[in-house]
């Protein structure tokens, strides 16, 4: 035990010389999480893990967005038409109007990563990583779309009933007063909540770790797996996902300030 | 109160099944050093993990006095990740298994109670070095990479690593693998093995996929997600007797020592660990307990 | 009176909470092109409701509204169609607020009557300055005070070309000192024989331009009759306790 123990001692001790003078110098609780810093990202390439888990990540998180954003629009459209027909609704209307309900009962009434299970395991069964972010982004999109759904939903509702009153007495119909009236300035309301919406994305894409998906996450999983440098590599990987978050933020303000001086 | 808290690990154990692919990160709370401290307090670990206690203090036991060796006076606190029978895994509420029982027999000679809180292979691993729990047993293999960051007992069981195909599969030994879709669990040596580059008898990360625990990779290899499943011998029996269609390779991956893993430097622990299996060996104990779960 | 047939309204009922609360019970009445037919009554005596039953923004019970010989209560009639040829303005405006003042005015003339751009703005900068606005045709509403915005609502609706115009309170939402430039731009359209339909509180709009004043009172129409008989020789006990209360 004692020889391997030395072997250790060896190998940290080779690359402590390899370091500055002052780190040399340095209290031995400093030289550790140096030399845990340089196991999670110096050591073997792993920092590959880092970059190609953010790339995974991403792809992830934008693909989710187009398709919840494409869903959320569809469905918000159904439900809204549904519930201001002033005379009974058509029978297509009406089933899928129900048939959005269901899936939005369904989507928001269950734990993502049972949706992610169900879908991986029983639904698409995805081969190699490539299905594996297919299968993954659509998950997330699948489930994203519920929640934009309800987004721009309340975006259009949140728009004075006498917009839509001063569009109808101009003469023009349902869709064109969502189209020239409404929606335009539902906008202005739904970036914000949708820019919310891409953030809570993003974080959550970390649970397709469980069927395997080698996204930012997994990579700090497959370090601290090697390394056992659970310390150094878990705060890494949360500092990744803050700054992330920080700059998608950042960019939202930016954006929001714009669509506001628009108006101005 | 019993009832109360089989009710309360139940709904623990609800919300890690459902949690599981960020319970991993519950870890990164400690500001020091993860290889070498082991002073943090494990209150709140205790109240996360499920508890379950084993044995019961017995304070009869003979020698090995344990002099304040571990977290919490009187306590042997063990993590593990309980999908890995026969050497941990549910019946019931209960974690049994090889290690539960070993662990169980090395609490009774120290004169400790055993808890074992169950997480993912990744976070018990890491649980001894930040101070949540006093030993790792989980089937845990000696490598290199993990000895530089925690110390090992002796080993006291012997591990084999198999490859789990289907039936009708075109992969008849070890030497079909390559380039081959292989499924593990993440951080088990299996994967370690598989992920290495080929250079170093691996098949390369990009043909691995890794799972959270051993049961969803034998999901996938059933769906045909994967082709084939690298895993412990063990629990690959159990995971082909569970599931028709399923046969282990007569030809094994890798044969290798599972050892108790200890936060790095506590080598009073160690020692009294290793005194309480040597004395386990020699007087029948562990041959007893591991006869109990293997029929050869 | 003079002039044809604009509105025919028969027996309009407007019920709430399945018939419990009667907004509007059995109203009848006609509205001759030319006329400028002011409503008046207490808060809750439903006419504004009758006011937006008349374009349909309100859903009728029952009853019939006619305008122009077809009955547009009728579902199979296309009521945006009809909608285009009746003005409307709202106490609170109801301007888009995403839209230059221009815009605000050339979106449906263009959009509906497939007017070009350039047609539609020489039109909406003839109404602006009518209403001593062409200045503010690149303002947003935001930028303007409420008695601007009131403006901007009438001559909006007016770019349509209406056949008649709805006036739904349309200085109840002003600060005082507003209320006289839009009631002006009210009198110069009643002089240019636009046929109007008014909610109002203003009494002295009424006394000075109505044709005819509709005193309304539980969903019931109490009195209809000549600015003059109605403020002069009030016949019932609700219309004179209504005046001494407003006069």
């Amino acid at each position: 035990m004692s020889t391997v123990m030395l072997a250790i001692s060896e190998k940290m001790a080779q690359w402590l010389s390899t370091t500055p003078s002052w780190l040399q110098n340095a209290p031995e609780g400093i030289q550790n999480i140096f030399y845990q810093l340089y196991q999670t990202w110096i050591m073997n390439d792993n920092w590959h893990y880092f970059t190609d888990g953010l790339k995974v990540t991403i792809l992830a998180t934008l693909g989710a967005l187009v398709i919840g954003v494409v869903i959320g629009v569809l469905i918000a459209v159904i439900r809204s038409a549904h519930d201001s027909s002033r005379k009974k609704p058509p029978v297509a209307l009406r089933i899928l109007n129900a048939l959005s309900k269901l899936y939005l009962t369904v989507v928001r009434g269950t734990p993502m990563i049972v949706q992610l299970l169900i879908m991986c395991f029983v639904v698409m069964v995805p081969r190699g990583q490539e299905e594996l972010l297919r299968c993954a982004t659509i998950t997330f999109g699948l489930n994203s779309g519920a929640y934009v759904a309800e987004i721009i939903r309340s975006g259009i509702q949140s728009i004075d009933q006498g917009q839509m009153e001063a569009g109808r007495s101009l003469g023009f119909n349902y869709g064109q007063t969502m189209r020239y009236i409404i929606i335009p300035q539902a906008i202005k309301n739904i970036l914000p909540a949708l820019g919310n919406e891409l953030i809570t994305l993003l974080k959550e894409t970390s649970v397709a770790t469980v069927i395997g998906l080698n996204d930012l996450t997994k990579g700090a999983q497959i370090i601290v797996s090697t390394n056992y440098t659970t310390l150094v590599s878990y705060i890494s990987l949360a500092a990744i996902y803050l700054v992330l978050v920080l700059a998608l933020t950042k960019l939202l303000s930016i954006f929001e300030r714009r669509m506001k001086n628009s108006d101005r | 109160m019993k009832v109360n808290r089989k009710w309360i690990a139940a709904l623990v154990i609800g919300a890690m099944v459902f949690g599981a692919g960020c319970s991993s990160s519950t870890e990164e709370t400690s500001t020091e050093s993860a290889a070498q401290t082991q002073e943090e307090t494990t209150e709140e670990a205790a109240e996360e993990e499920v508890q379950e206690e084993v044995a019961e203090n017995d304070t009869t036991s003979e020698e090995v006095a344990a002099e304040n060796v571990t977290l919490e006076e009187g306590m042997l606190i063990m993590s593990t990740n309980a999908t890995f029978p026969p050497y941990e895994y549910y019946d019931g509420d209960t974690i049994v298994g090889i290690d539960a029982d070993v662990a169980a027999a090395i609490a009774d000679k120290m004169g400790l109670t055993l808890q074992i809180n169950d997480m993912e292979f990744d976070s018990a691993l890491a649980a001894v070095q930040t101070g949540q729990a006093d030993m790792v047993m989980a089937g845990v293999t000696v490598t290199p990479e993990r000895e530089e960051n925690m110390d090992f007992t002796n080993s006291y069981a012997t591990g084999v690593q198999v490859v789990i195909v289907p039936e009708d599969s075109d992969i008849t030994s070890i030497d079909d693998l390559q380039g081959k879709l292989i499924g593990v669990q993440q951080g088990t040596t299996g994967d370690i093995y598989c992920s290495d580059t080929p250079e170093n008898g691996g098949y390369g990360e990009e043909n691995v996929q890794k799972f959270s625990s051993g049961p969803l990779a034998v999901e996938a290899l059933k769906n045909g997600q994967v082709d084939c499943v690298v895993i412990d011998n063990e629990p690959a029996k159990a995971y082909v007797e569970a599931n028709p269609g399923l046969k282990i390779l007569d030809t094994e991956f890798a044969v290798e020592d599972y050892a108790i893993g200890v936060a790095k430097g506590n080598d009073a622990l160690l020692d009294a660990l290793n005194n309480a299996l040597e004395e386990l060996e020699s007087d029948g104990t562990l041959d007893k307990i591991i006869g109990e779960y293997i029929h050869e | 009176m003079t002039g044809e047939v604009m509105i025919e309204v028969k027996n309009l009922e407007k019920y709430y909470n399945g018939g419990k609360i009667k907004a509007l019970d059995g109203i009848s009445t006609t509205i001759h092109k030319g006329e400028v037919v002011v409503v008046i009554g207490p808060s809750g005596s439903g006419k504004s409701t009758f006011l937006r039953c008349l374009n349909l923004l309100e859903e009728p019970t029952g009853g019939q509204v006619i305008f122009e010989g077809v009955d547009i209560t009728d579902e199979k009639v296309d009521i945006n169609v009809h909608r285009q040829k009746m003005g409307m303005v709202f106490q609170h405006f109801n301007l888009f607020p995403h839209m230059t003042i221009l815009k605000n005015m050339t979106i449906a003339p263009m959009k509906l009557q497939k007017k070009s751009e350039q047609e539609a703005t020489e039109l909406a900068m003839r109404l602006l300055k009518r209403v001593g606005l062409e200045d503010r045709a690149n303002a947003y509403p935001a930028q303007l005070s409420g008695g601007q915005k009131q403006r901007i609502a009438i001559v909006r609706a007016l770019c349509m070309q209406p056949e008649v115009m709805l006036f739904d309170e349309p200085t109840s939402a002003l600060d005082p000192e507003m209320v006289g430039e839009v009631l002006e731009v009210m009198k110069q359209l009643a002089q240019e024989n636009m046929t109007m339909v008014v909610v109002t509180h203003e009494m002295g709009f009424a006394k000075e331009v109505a044709s005819r004043v509709m005193f309304l009172d539980s969903g019931k129409v109490v009195e209809d009759a000549t600015p003059k008989e109605i403020f002069s020789h009030p016949k019932s006990d609700r219309l004179k306790s209504f005046l001494a209360k407003v006069l």
